[in-house]
Formats: structure tokens, C-alpha cells, sequence
């Protein structure tokens, strides 16, 4: 091993630390804390909404998710956290806007009839 | 040695792109993701009222489809397919929502509308009732005016029959006393006045001055009473000529007649007729029955009525 320079050693040494970078950025994925608050909001806010009346299938999906979410993150399991994480989020969220829009349908489907009753009631009365 | 010395580590890089590689058929999910995002982009409701949502759902699909490319692992590319998905679904119901929120407006715009022309409609109604109401008072007023003005005719003329009444009265008074005044009386012809032979001296058929007094009188009496006719006679005694007396008898009727025209009363109210000595009034044995029987007789018609001959 004398005949082996120092060059020749630290080019050994650069390569293996390469190596060792790129499988660290495959392998390590940080803990996504963030992305569990996030859907848990997200549900927290389509349950207020109304979601489980509303859109019930997509609250059970996002609700099932987040709790899988959360199991993987006990497990660290921190790559299935993130995905359960986020799609939990887009669940919620679009419970969320599932009952709003069918609040506001219902509000429409209400005032037009209301109109409705008004125009007879004073169509009667101006006769 | 030395052609080895890099084995190991290049071993490792092709076992770590190997392990990120994904497998090159396309992605279902993807597949369906992008159906989905198509149809929401040629959607006008979605494009107007949820272009946000649309924004963020291409963005998602962007990202899926550059995990696609780069053949990241099928699990990653399913997962940011389904988020896609998701967010494409998302802005779907936005739109929806927005939409019913839109007619939710209109309608209570439409609502208060509603309101507005009920009652303009009710105001313009009541405004009606006003004027009609304004309209039927003033009829009335009118009527009552009409009514007062009736009542103050009728008022008016009731004065007016008093004080034609009065009048008459006052008329038929000062007649009495006028023809009291001419010692008139009334007979079947009408009323007569008698001049004595005070007016003529024997024989002349010349007034005397002193008798135009009592024609000053019979002339203001014809004036005050405009329908009186007068026929005036004249008689004699028959002492004389019955020719003579005769002609005497007219001269002097037309004389007073003469006289009465100068005093301004029209001839065509009057009449003369001379009777001689034919219609004494007394005998004419004696001097005090020959100067009744010279005489003037002034026969004086009713209003608008003519004096019937002897």
C-alpha cells in the first residue's frame, strides 16, 4: 500500500462520499410533521363544514387516511406518512367544497322558491 | 488493482438510479387525472368561476406528469396523479358552489326587486284611491256649490218676487191715489176720468190754463203705466146746434189729446171720439145738470188693453 499515493487515496475517499450523499437522498425522507397538521386541519374544517353529511364518502376517506398517516409516522414510516398526509388533505379539502357547494345549492334551491311564493303572494293580493 | 479501484462505488450509482427508476408504461391514474383536468378546462363554469382551483389542479398535474417523465416510482407518480385528481375535482365544486352562490344573489337582487314593484304598485294604488278620492271631492264640492248656487237663485228670486210684490203694491198704491187724485172710477169700460168744463170756456174748444193741471196729472199717470190706453170723449150740453155741439165735442177731445201728445205721451195710445150732446150725464133742464154734461171723459184701458167704444 506505499506505492499508493495520497492523491490516488483521497480520490477513493470522494468517490465513496458521493455515493454515500446520493443514497442518503433516497433512502432518508424527513418526518412530515407539517403534512399531518395540514390534513388534520383540512378535516378538522370539511367536518365543520358539514362534510360528513355532505360528502361523507370523501370524509371517510380523508379520515382513514390521516389515521394511517399517523400510524406511519409512529412506525416512521415517513415516505407512506407524507403521501396518507397529503391525499388526506385533498380529501378533506374537497369534502369541504362539496358541502359548500351543496349548501349553497340548497340556499339557491330555498330563496328561488321563496321568490316563487312571494311573486303568488302579492300576484294574489294585487287582484 | 488499479482498473478496479472504482468498481465498487460506480456498483453503488447504478444500484441507486436502478432503485429510483420507474417502469415506462403510462400511469392509469395519470391517464385519468388528465381526462379529468381536459374536461374541467373546457368547462366555462369552471374556467369563470373557479380559475384559481383550475390553476392549482394543472400545476398538480404538471408535477405528475414531470414525476412521469423523469419515471420516478410508480407509487409517486400514482400519488401525485390522485392529488391532481383531487384538486381537478376541487375546482369542479368551487364552480359549483360559486354558481349557486351567483343565483343566490340574482335571486335576492330579484327578491328585492319584487319587493320594490309590490310597492310601487301599492303606492301607485293608494295614489290612485287618493285622486279618485280628491277626484269625487271635488265633484261634490261642485255639486254643493251648484246646490248653493240653486238655494241663492232660488233666495234671489224669492227677493225678487218680494220686491216685485212690494213694488206691485207700492204701484197699485200710488195708482189708487193718483186716480183718487183724478177722481177716476172704475166702470164696465174702465176706469173714467171726468174733466169738468173747468178746461174749456163756452163755446172754445182752448184748454184753459188752469185745466192743464189736471191733464199735467193724466199725462205723469199715462207715463208711469206705458200699457194704458186712453180714449178720450168729449160731450156737451144741448143747448145749440146738435152739429154744432157735435164738432164742438171733437175739437175739444182733440184738443186734450193735442195737449196730452205736447206733455210727451204717444198718439198712438190715444183715441178721440167726439159725442155732441148725446150721452148726458144729467139733465139738461137745469144750469147745474148742463155743466155736469159738459164734460171730458178719459177712459183709461187696463194695462195692455183697449178701451171698448160707447
Amino acid at each position: 500500500m506505499k506505492n499508493i499515493s495520497k492523491h490516488q487515496w483521497y480520490k477513493t475517499i470522494g468517490a465513496a462520499g458521493f455515493a454515500a450523499v446520493i443514497m442518503a437522498g433516497c433512502v432518508s425522507i424527513p418526518a412530515p410533521t407539517e403534512q399531518i397538521a395540514t390534513a388534520k386541519v383540512a378535516v378538522t374544517n370539511a367536518t365543520n363544514a358539514g362534510g360528513n353529511e355532505f360528502a361523507s364518502e370523501d370524509m371517510r376517506a380523508a379520515q382513514d387516511k390521516l389515521d394511517r398517516a399517523v400510524q406511519a409516522m409512529t412506525a416512521e414510516d415517513y415516505k407512506n406518512a407524507r403521501l396518507l398526509a397529503e391525499q388526506a388533505q385533498a380529501d378533506a379539502q374537497l369534502a369541504e367544497t362539496k358541502a359548500h357547494a351543496a349548501k349553497a345549492q340548497k340556499a339557491a334551491v330555498t330563496v328561488q322558491e321563496d321568490n316563487h311564493v312571494l311573486r303568488n303572494e302579492i300576484d294574489r293580493k294585487s287582484q | 488493482m488499479q482498473n478496479y479501484r472504482f468498481l465498487p462505488t460506480s456498483l453503488l450509482v447504478v444500484a441507486t438510479l436502478a432503485g429510483c427508476s420507474s417502469m415506462p408504461e403510462t400511469n392509469p391514474s395519470l391517464n385519468e387525472a388528465r381526462n379529468d383536468y381536459t374536461a374541467a378546462k373546457n368547462n366555462t363554469q369552471v374556467i369563470n368561476l373557479a380559475p384559481t382551483e383550475l390553476k392549482q389542479a394543472g400545476d398538480a398535474l404538471d408535477k405528475a406528469n414531470i414525476a412521469a417523465d423523469k419515471n420516478e416510482d410508480t407509487a409517486v407518480v400514482t400519488h401525485l396523479a390522485y392529488l391532481a385528481k383531487q384538486r381537478v375535482a376541487i375546482a369542479q365544486q368551487t364552480a359549483e358552489q360559486k354558481a349557486a352562490e351567483k343565483i343566490v344573489t340574482d335571486t335576492a337582487t330579484e327578491r328585492s326587486k319584487i319587493r320594490l314593484d309590490a310597492r310601487t304598485e301599492e303606492a301607485n294604488n293608494a295614489n290612485d284611491k287618493a285622486n279618485k278620492a280628491q277626484l269625487n271631492a271635488e265633484v261634490s264640492q261642485q255639486q254643493a256649490n251648484a246646490s248653493q248656487q240653486q238655494a241663492d237663485a232660488s233666495q234671489q228670486q224669492a227677493a225678487m218676487a218680494q220686491q216685485q210684490t212690494r213694488d206691485a203694491e207700492v204701484r197699485t198704491s200710488q195708482l189708487e191715489t193718483q186716480l183718487k187724485e183724478l177722481n177716476a172710477k172704475k166702470t164696465e169700460r174702465g176706469l173714467v176720468i171726468t174733466l169738468g168744463d173747468v178746461l174749456f170756456d163756452t163755446n172754445k174748444a182752448q184748454l184753459k190754463p188752469g185745466g192743464t193741471h189736471s191733464l199735467q196729472k193724466l199725462a205723469g199717470f199715462l207715463k208711469q203705466y206705458p200699457q194704458r190706453k186712453a180714449q178720450i170723449e168729449g160731450h156737451t150740453d144741448s143747448t145749440g146746434a146738435a152739429g154744432y155741439n157735435q164738432d164742438l165735442s171733437e175739437r175739444r177731445a182733440n184738443a186734450v189729446c193735442t195737449s196730452l201728445v205736447d206733455m210727451g205721451i204717444n198718439s198712438d195710445r190715444i183715441t178721440t171720439h167726439g159725442y155732441g150732446q148725446e150721452s148726458p150725464v144729467a139733465s139738461n133742464d137745469t144750469a147745474s145738470g148742463r155743466q155736469l154734461n159738459r164734460r171730458v171723459e178719459i177712459i183709461l184701458s187696463e194695462d195692455n188693453g183697449n178701451v171698448t167704444s160707447r
